[in-house]
């Protein structure tokens, strides 16, 4: 919201410096974004009066002029043949800037002494609508009351601030200039004034010329109308039109540059027809027929449907309500009767269609965010008075006014709650007398506070909004820090799945891993890139309204974001890479989704610069630190891997991840020209198996036997699946490979795997003989399932 | 030979003893089953009656004499061994090639330190959706569809009723839900919002903050941040509140904290207020809380939410929010501790 102080200060007496009011603003809830002083690029000019023009001795084309700048009088040469003795112009003297970028120095030209320039309108950045005649090419001839020697920004207006405010959505009151009055005022403590709302009603009675129905009160709240008769359309004075340009409006003619001018001033979108257009004198406030067309203001035809909400005539639409005027009646040169419209549409209605037809104004924005009643009748008086003031016509008698005025409401609550939502203790004067300033009239009964709200604070509802006006105003820096003194004791922490998931942090930054997060989303080339993709399209859970395509596809791998950033690394040559991600992927039955998606926790490691040895052991010694069962390897079929270099990890049978070699084919997608280790864990399935809780064990009374095997098998066999065969004997403590031996006398494709083997009975001392009958029972399924025997010695 | 000769030979024997396999060897010789001085003692049976008793104790004197000196021997060279082995013993100190520790992320810095400051004041630390319904987004903070609040944040949806989380907020209601007061939660996480530029990523980490029990007031929210901020950036750190608008909270505060660049005195950082914006927070509106079915005239609560990355840049001096989300191994291993 932009609010020129020129305009600001018609409603309120602002004694303090400018950074002090915009300090005091930000601290009752007004931030600003920017203040510009208008007059920043303009400086070193002075209104100057000419005295005495001659022709330039040496040169045709140009003029030596001397003109007083206020008790001295110097020499100034100009191109400019239209300039008179007596005439009053801008002049840059030395060491002006002007708003061109400009630098005006003393000089001669072509030998004559000029020591400065006469200025148009464009050097002083001002345009027509800011200044009489600035449209006029050349030197700008000034008024002819403006005083010798003035700083010219006093003069064309723009010795002015314009505030850019951010108002927070609540506020819809304060998208206006009086609005942000009424805050300062309190802010400065100061007084607001409203604005002069006073006109005269001729005879022509309103009720003569229109007649109103709104056929939509669920959607239209309040509709207000009022005429002028004998309109003469012409241009507005410039103080209306320099106040308009101010916040980025042109001036287009009275009439409408008076709805333009209440829209800013106060708050309320207004809108004019002209009666002539009007068929059959009657305004309809209705629902759009379905597919119903309608050209607006921008010269653009709308198709419309019937949730739309139209103001019609007898035949037609003549306006989208709340959003833009329809071409069909808008204010022309010709026009001589007016029919000002003043209203409440409903902002969710306005929003639904100006979304949806891609439409939106200033009133759009306004209606979006709420106008009441109250407002829309003081919006309306506003504009009659203006009209009386720039004499456009005659106002015509009575108002016709459909739906019930806002009035005041009241909330009434014990005053105690305030202290309680505060934690201080505010003096009840203080709080009566915060809540006048704020226009709420307080009125304290014992504990009761009866709180009237003007119509205009559709924000305040209840008792916590009148505390929040009370503390924004008595000051945010009075709330003194307390931690909790009076709440119960709760029990904090992370929860079990987040504590797993730091301690597997934990051991791969201790191997020289780094962490890394990744947008749990990409696009369809980056998954295709990483074989991800599944069959169909649809079968990702899909952003409908990406930023773009790249980013608008969930997850279903951490593999592609993870790849991708490898290959960023390495393009810098960024080498030894150890990285992870805790990230989500996000699985559903059923797409489109009808209900929320499993989001699976996982976890992806990446290495380069490496060997299988090491990243299978820090892979494992990661999966290892969450679990306390045996995990067994089997050959990996995850396509994104190498098949003979790569592994699955199952747990009792439940897949909890895979990690090997990068697939050479996936590698070269994504120009990752080293060899790159990759792990995908399924976290949810690893920490199934978590260890549980810690409980203290007594050691084993009996003495465990070690026992040696050599086995001779096919190279394809995994020692892991040998291992677990004993593991699975009852009295079976450890089974772990300690070599790994290959020679031509032991066959092509056979190896021989030493493995050590600890018995324990809990119960009693072992026998050789307890020992020969387990693993004899292992060594024959062994020999069944994998042709493992035992080696000759 | 007589005892004068053994101990004579003993003398020499045992000052040319080098090593503890010789000193061994030498006890056999002179105290084994057939030693020189077994040998003698054997021979007492040939002496007349009365010399045996001097005889038999000039013997054992001598081999006590023995047993203590082949001990201290034994002393001596196990001393001189180690000394040996020391001096041989010896390998290249100077390759020691071993990874450096790895680093988390500066987002889960934070996210932890946060983390273990709350649980320490009794805080849970949970974790909700980001794929979440309108409902907990939106709908259940007070923010009705068409609402123009909704334009504060730009939605990603994925159907109608389904979107990525805007705010860690959304966990408010699906706690509240669920479980009565006294809570102190504390709630990490991805948050998305639909707009990018240097100073705006579509994915950034929130941490909401929520505490609902009997006379909870707007000073302990102050207290609570203050006693963050003290943490996060020294106990020198103010905490101030200006006045603010959210839905879901009633009164609403945007927080700023001393500059912690400049201290306060204006700085580029700070673009010369000395105070940074670092998170937005309330009491809850007492419409959140009915609408989870807690009694607001009996309870009230406070909200936070802390832009993590935010704070992150504040305190590592990190320039652009890009830099978290690009991954550069350079970038992340600074973050080792």
């Amino acid at each position: 919201m932009k609010v020129p102080l020129s305009w600001l200060k018609d409603f309120v007496d602002i004694n303090v410096d400018i950074q002090t009011l915009c300090d005091k603003m930000v601290r009752i809830g007004l931030e600003i974004e920017e203040v510009k002083y208008l007059g920043e690029n303009v400086t070193n000019v002075k209104v100057c009066c000419i005295r005495q023009i001659e022709q330039h001795p040496n040169a045709e084309r140009l003029l030596c002029c001397k003109v007083d700048i206020g008790g001295e009088i110097i020499p100034i040469v100009t191109n400019d043949h239209h300039v008179k003795v007596g005439d009053k112009v801008p002049v840059a003297l030395h060491g002006a800037d002007l708003a061109n970028g400009m630098h005006i120095t003393k000089g001669k030209m072509r030998g004559e002494e000029s020591w400065g320039m006469f200025c148009g309108a464009e050097e002083l950045g001002i345009n027509s609508d800011m200044y009489p005649n600035a449209d006029i090419d050349g030197v700008l001839v000034l008024d002819p009351n403006a005083k010798v020697g003035e700083d010219i920004r006093a003069e064309v207006g723009i010795d002015d601030y314009v505030l850019d405010i951010d108002v927070t959505a609540n506020r819809q009151d304060c998208n206006s200039v009086l609005g942000i009055a009424r805050e300062v005022a309190v802010a400065i403590g100061t007084t607001c004034h409203e604005p002069n709302i006073d006109y005269t009603e001729y005879d022509t009675p309103t009720q003569s010329l229109v007649s109103v129905d709104v056929d939509a009160s669920d959607i239209c709240r309040g509709y207000y109308m009022q005429g002028v008769t004998d309109v003469t359309i012409a241009k507005s004075p410039v103080w209306l039109t320099s106040r308009l340009a101010k916040v980025g409006l042109h001036g287009i003619n009275n009439i409408v540059d008076i709805t333009n001018y209440v829209l800013y001033e106060i708050g309320q979108p207004m809108h004019a027809f002209d009666h002539n257009d009007i068929s059959g004198h009657r305004i309809i406030v209705r629902r759009a027929a379905n597919d119903e067309k309608i050209i607006l203001l921008d010269e653009k035809e709308y198709a419309l449907q019937n949730s739309d909400l139209v103001i019609a005539d007898r035949n037609r639409a003549i306006g989208l309500a709340g959003i833009m005027g329809g071409e069909n009646s808008e204010i022309k040169e010709s026009t001589t009767y007016v029919l000002f419209e003043s209203a409440s549409f409903s902002r969710m209605n306005v929003r639904r269609t100006g979304h949806r037809l891609g439409v939106r104004s200033d009133s759009s924005a306004r209606f979006e965010k709420g106008i009441d009643t109250y407002t829309n009748n003081l919006g309306l008086s506003r504009a009659l008075h203006l009209v009386e003031q720039l004499g456009c016509g005659k106002v015509t008698r009575g108002r016709i006014s459909i739906g019930e005025v806002a009035a005041s409401k009241e909330i009434v609550f014990d005053k105690r709650r305030i202290a309680k939502l505060l934690g201080i203790k505010i003096p009840d004067e203080r709080v009566v007398s915060i809540l006048g300033a704020l226009n709420i009239h307080a009125e304290l009964d014992g504990n009761t506070l009866r709180c009237l709200i003007p119509p205009y604070r559709d924000d305040i509802v209840r008792d916590c909004d009148i505390v929040e006006e009370v503390i924004r105003v008595y000051g945010y820096d009075n709330i003194k820090g307390t931690l909790m003194p009076k709440t119960q004791i709760t029990c904090g922490g992370k929860t079990v799945e987040d504590e797993r998931i730091d301690s597997l942090k934990n051991v791969l930054n201790g191997m020289g891993y780094n962490e890394c997060i990744f947008y749990p989303f990409a696009g369809k080339a980056l998954f295709d890139k990483a074989s991800i993709s599944p069959v169909d399209e649809n079968d990702y859970i899909k952003v409908i309204n990406p930023i773009g395509e790249e980013l608008s596809m969930m997850n279903l791998s951490l593999a592609p974001n993870m790849l991708q950033c490898v290959a960023l690394n390495l393009s810098r040559k960024n080498a030894n890479l150890r990285l992870f991600e805790v990230g989500k992927v996000y699985l559903s039955e059923e797409l489109p989704l009808v209900e929320l998606p499993y989001e699976q926790r996982r976890l992806s490691v990446c290495a380069t610069d490496i060997d299988f040895d090491t990243f299978r052991s820090n892979i494992l010694q990661t999966v290892r630190s969450a679990t306390d069962k045996n995990v067994r390897s089997v050959r990996s079929s995850c396509n994104i891997l190498h098949p003979g270099i790569s592994a699955d990890m199952l747990i009792e049978g439940a897949m909890v991840g895979s990690f090997g070699k990068l697939h050479p084919q996936i590698a070269a997608n994504f120009d990752i020209d080293t060899d790159c280790w990759y792990a995908e864990i399924y976290l949810d399935k690893l920490f199934d198996h978590a260890r549980g809780e810690i409980k203290y064990e007594p050691f084993a009374k009996f003495p465990s036997i070690s026992r040696d095997f050599a086995l001779l098998c096919d190279e394809e066999v995994a020692a892991q699946d040998v291992l677990n065969e004993f593991m699975t004997l009852p009295l079976v403590e450890s089974a772990e490979l300690f070599d790994v031996y290959r020679d031509e006398k032991l066959g092509v494709g056979k190896k021989s795997l030493a493995i050590t083997v600890i018995f324990r009975d809990r119960n009693k001392t072992l026998q050789d003989s307890d020992i020969e009958k387990q693993s004899g029972k292992a060594l024959r399924t062994l020999k069944e399932k994998y042709n493992v025997v035992l080696r000759e010695q | 030979m007589t005892i004068a000769e053994i101990k004579s030979l003993f003398e020499a024997d045992i000052s040319n003893c080098a090593s503890l396999a010789e000193l061994q060897e030498l006890k056999v010789k002179y105290l084994g089953k057939s030693g020189l001085l077994t040998s003698l003692l054997k021979s007492i049976k040939n002496l007349p009656a009365q010399e045996r008793p001097t005889f038999g104790a000039k013997v054992n004197e001598l081999r006590n004499e023995m047993e203590s000196r082949f001990a201290d021997k034994a002393v001596l060279l196990k001393s001189s061994e180690m000394q040996r082995r020391l001096q041989e013993e010896r390998v290249d100190i100077s390759l020691t090639d071993c990874p450096s520790r790895g680093a988390l992320h500066p987002v889960t810095l934070i996210e932890n330190r946060i983390g273990e400051l709350m649980t320490a004041l009794g805080f849970e630390v949970l974790s909700g959706p980001e794929i979440e319904t309108d409902y907990y987004n939106f709908e259940a903070l007070n923010i009705p569809y068409d609402h123009p609040a909704r334009d504060m944040q730009d939605t990603f949806y994925i159907t109608d009723s389904i979107l990525l989380r805007t705010q860690t907020s959304a966990m408010q209601a699906r706690v509240m839900e669920h479980r009565k007061p006294p809570l102190k939660i504390l709630c990490p996480g991805k948050v998305f919002r639909s707009d990018s530029d240097a100073s705006h990523s579509p994915v950034f980490h929130q941490i909401e903050g929520l505490v609902v029990d009997k006379n909870i007031t707007l000073c302990d929210l102050k207290g609570t941040l203050e006693y963050i901020a003290a943490h996060l950036f020294g106990p020198q750190t103010k905490v101030r509140f200006r006045p603010s608008f959210f839905p879901f909270t009633e009164p609403s505060v945007e927080v700023d904290l001393t500059c912690s660049n400049c201290g306060g005195t204006g700085c580029s950082l700070c673009k010369g207020t000395g105070w940074i914006e670092v998170l937005g927070a309330g009491m809850v509106n007492p419409f959140v809380l009915e609408n989870c079915g807690i009694d607001s005239k009996k309870y009230s609560g406070y909200a936070f939410g802390i832009g993590v990355e935010r704070v992150a840049m504040i305190k590592y001096g990190i320039p652009d929010i890009r830099l978290f989300y690009e991954n550069d191994q350079r970038f992340l291993k600074q973050f080792a501790k």
